[in-house]
């Protein structure tokens, strides 16, 4: 048996993350306030060409 | 390498072949006991803790685990898993978020999930709504992932209401 999340294209890693997210989103106040800072993270990146820097981009954040 | 060859053929000599074995039962602990660590990426909440059984929910099915069990690695879906220890401590019941379980031969079980925390921490209400949102959009006319990750989403709250009951 294929997984649906699978047939839609996720990754594994994705569908722990959505798991691991609702999860976080199910605690009472306290605990989730303290989890839901530690699932935040960006990330942006920025192409060097010719000794210069490109522009900036973020990648969209996840786990917020 | 052929000194040392040498040094331990010497050893061997001096005292009973057996005592250079080392076998698993060497390093576990108590033989009834199986040794449990539950770890996450940010916190370990059991290193190494005899207990005495241990039922985690593996994507093949609920299992339990107890002392020289099969070694195995299971694959984890969102649900509870129990730990049963020894004595006044009774049985404590964490909610995890999906990841594996590997046993190895010497009675030990290493547990890796993202999220782990005791089902009192769990709010109905929280879930409640949750549901009802993820019900929506599953039901709704988003795009395919959207659909999929409601889908994920009324899986583990499915999961976690049960588990408060």
């Amino acid at each position: 048996m294929v997984a649906a999340w699978k047939t839609a294209g996720l990754t594994y890693n994705k569908y722990l993350a959505i798991a691991a997210r609702v999860v976080r989103r199910s605690l009472k106040d306290q605990p989730r306030l303290a989890a839901e800072r530690r699932g935040q993270m960006e990330l942006k990146f920025a192409k060097w060409e010719n000794g210069k820097q490109g522009d900036m981009k973020q990648l969209s954040t996840q786990g917020q | 390498m052929n000194t040392l060859r040498a040094v331990s053929r010497l050893a061997i000599r001096a005292r009973p072949a057996r005592s250079f074995v080392r076998t698993y039962a060497d390093a576990a602990g108590p033989a009834d006991k199986i040794r449990l660590s539950l770890t996450l990426p940010h916190q370990t909440i059991y290193k190494a803790s005899d207990v005495v059984q241990v039922n985690i929910p593996a994507e093949s099915g609920d299992m339990g685990i107890l002392a020289n069990h099969v070694p195995s690695i299971e694959q984890l879906r969102p649900g509870l898993m129990e730990i049963i220890e020894e004595g006044a401590g009774g049985s404590k019941q964490f909610f995890l978020s999906g990841g594996f379980a590997v046993v190895q031969p010497d009675s030990q079980l290493s547990v890796n999930a993202v999220e782990a925390y005791p089902i009192e921490d769990f709010s109905a209400e929280a879930i409640r709504a949750q549901l009802a949102e993820a019900n929506k959009v599953a039901s709704g006319s988003g795009s395919e992932q959207d659909i999929a990750e409601a889908k994920i989403e009324i899986e583990v709250l499915e999961a976690l209401q049960a588990a408060m009951k």
